[in-house]
């Protein structure tokens, strides 16, 4: 069993937000699958575009599979951050692919999959990776992907094998999952947040009639890290975090 | 000596990175404000940050430009426009929070204009802490001036708190004496 200083010690993954890095003690241990999971309109998406762009900027060659909106719409909608160049991507340093095309040309037709097409998936995913070498990655949204395997023992499967190869090639995945604001668990089918390495959490909190983006961080493994609420800000010099102030919290909130 | 050159070497006189609770009358506003921004801040070359919570951000433009102080260096973040539905034309130098009891989201305004800064040295102008309390209760009031105020000296940041002195309570008196490194009573000029 590993010691604290053992989880300390292991090379880490710096997403580039710094508010995140510091909640997490250095960032995400390199290699984890971390679920990042919020109702609409909580950051989730701008979030794992900043941890792909940062690590673009840092020569992490970095990796966009869209699963329900076409890349080209999502780019004219990005935060124009300070620190976003499209020569990322002309220069092969940040990709953006269309999951459905990779369905299109691996002949993945079919609403539901089964056992084997989920084993084809992840290999397409993987060699993908490979072929690029590709060391951070972002599924938006894996509940899209989850959708077509219909039973949770397939999407057991996938999340853990998928897991299991990134972390072998060293890339550091975040898996995007699409909540409604009611639910009281962090992903749709149960399962994703007991097999992911880590979860962060994204959501909304109403105080007094106001409406706070909110992050948190409820596991990492490999890591010691802050459980805190956070505030969060989407700006052009990215994701800022703040403590969520306790003093006017309503019970139970968010 | 002047309230303006006076508060500019009270100013001048304390540790880099100072928090600084500064009990005003209001016949001393203007004056208190032209010794902060256009003598401090100019003389020693930051960029203000200027959170107005009491008046909107135009209204204190517009006095700037009457009392003819530069307002390159001086950047808004508002609390109180939009709560007043009163916004208008939004000013280039001017951020907006939606309501005073959105701490949180002005903390993040101020951390995002610092990092436009880009390694400029700060001063954050706290316009007024009564005001605020209208607004907040004095628990999550103290909570928001701790951390706000020590994040900023962990930034080599001046932090200048204003309360003005005839709405002081007690309990206020006892947070900014807790928070801040300074308390300064100016004498009239």
């Amino acid at each position: 069993m590993l010691g604290r200083d053992a989880r300390d010690r292991r090379e880490r993954c710096k997403t580039g937000i710094e508010g995140l890095d510091n909640i997490l003690n250095g960032g995400v241990p390199r290699g984890n699958t971390v679920l990042v999971t919020g109702s609409v309109g909580t950051g989730k998406t701008s979030l794992c575009l900043e941890f792909l762009v940062h690590g673009s900027n840092t020569n992490e060659p970095s990796l966009y599979v869209s699963v329900t909106e076409p890349c080209d719409k999502l780019l004219k909608n990005i935060i124009p951050y300070d620190f976003f160049d499209d020569s990322l991507m002309t220069d092969g340093k940040l990709h953006f692919i269309d999951l459905p095309t990779v369905y299109e040309r691996l002949g993945l037709e079919k609403a539901e999959f089964d056992f084997e097409e989920v084993g084809i998936l992840i290999s397409a995913i993987a060699s993908i990776v490979h072929e690029l070498g590709i060391k951070r990655l972002v599924i938006d949204s894996i509940t899209s992907v989850c959708y077509r395997l219909k039973s949770q023992e397939n999407i057991r499967d996938f999340i853990l094998k998928l897991g299991s190869v990134l972390s072998e090639m060293g890339c550091t995945s975040f898996l995007v999952s699409e909540i409604s604001p009611a639910e009281e668990r962090y992903s749709l089918y149960g399962v994703e947040e007991a097999i992911a390495d880590g979860v962060i959490v994204t959501g909304n909190l109403e105080r007094r009639g106001d409406l706070l983006r909110t992050l948190q961080v409820v596991k990492m493994r490999g890591t010691m890290h802050s459980r805190a609420k956070y505030v969060l800000d989407l700006t052009t010099v990215g994701v800022l975090l703040v403590p969520l102030l306790k003093g006017g919290s309503v019970a139970g909130g968010g | 000596m002047t309230t303006a050159t006076q508060i500019a070497e009270k100013l001048d006189s304390l540790p880099e990175s100072s928090a600084i609770a500064l009990k005003i009358r209001a016949e001393q506003y203007f004056d208190i404000i032209r010794g902060i921004l256009d003598i401090f801040a100019k003389k020693k070359e930051m960029d203000s940050i200027y959170v107005t919570a009491t008046i909107p951000c135009q209204s204190i433009m517009n006095a700037l430009q009457v009392l003819e102080i530069d307002t390159e260096h001086i950047w808004f973040v508002d609390c109180i426009s939009q709560i007043m539905m009163s916004i208008g034309e939004k000013h280039p130098h001017a951020i907006y929070v939606e309501s005073p009891t959105m701490l949180e989201n002005l903390m993040l305004k101020v951390e995002y204009l610092i990092r436009r800064s880009e390694g400029k040295k700060n001063l954050v102008i706290l316009d007024n802490i009564n005001s605020l309390a209208i607004h907040n209760n004095i628990k999550i009031l103290s909570e928001f001036l701790h951390i706000l105020v020590n994040n900023l000296r962990s930034k080599n940041t001046y932090t200048i708190i204003f309360s003005m002195e005839e709405y002081e309570t007690e309990e206020m008196t006892n947070m900014l004496n807790l928070v801040c490194d300074e308390t300064m009573n100016l004498e009239a000029g």
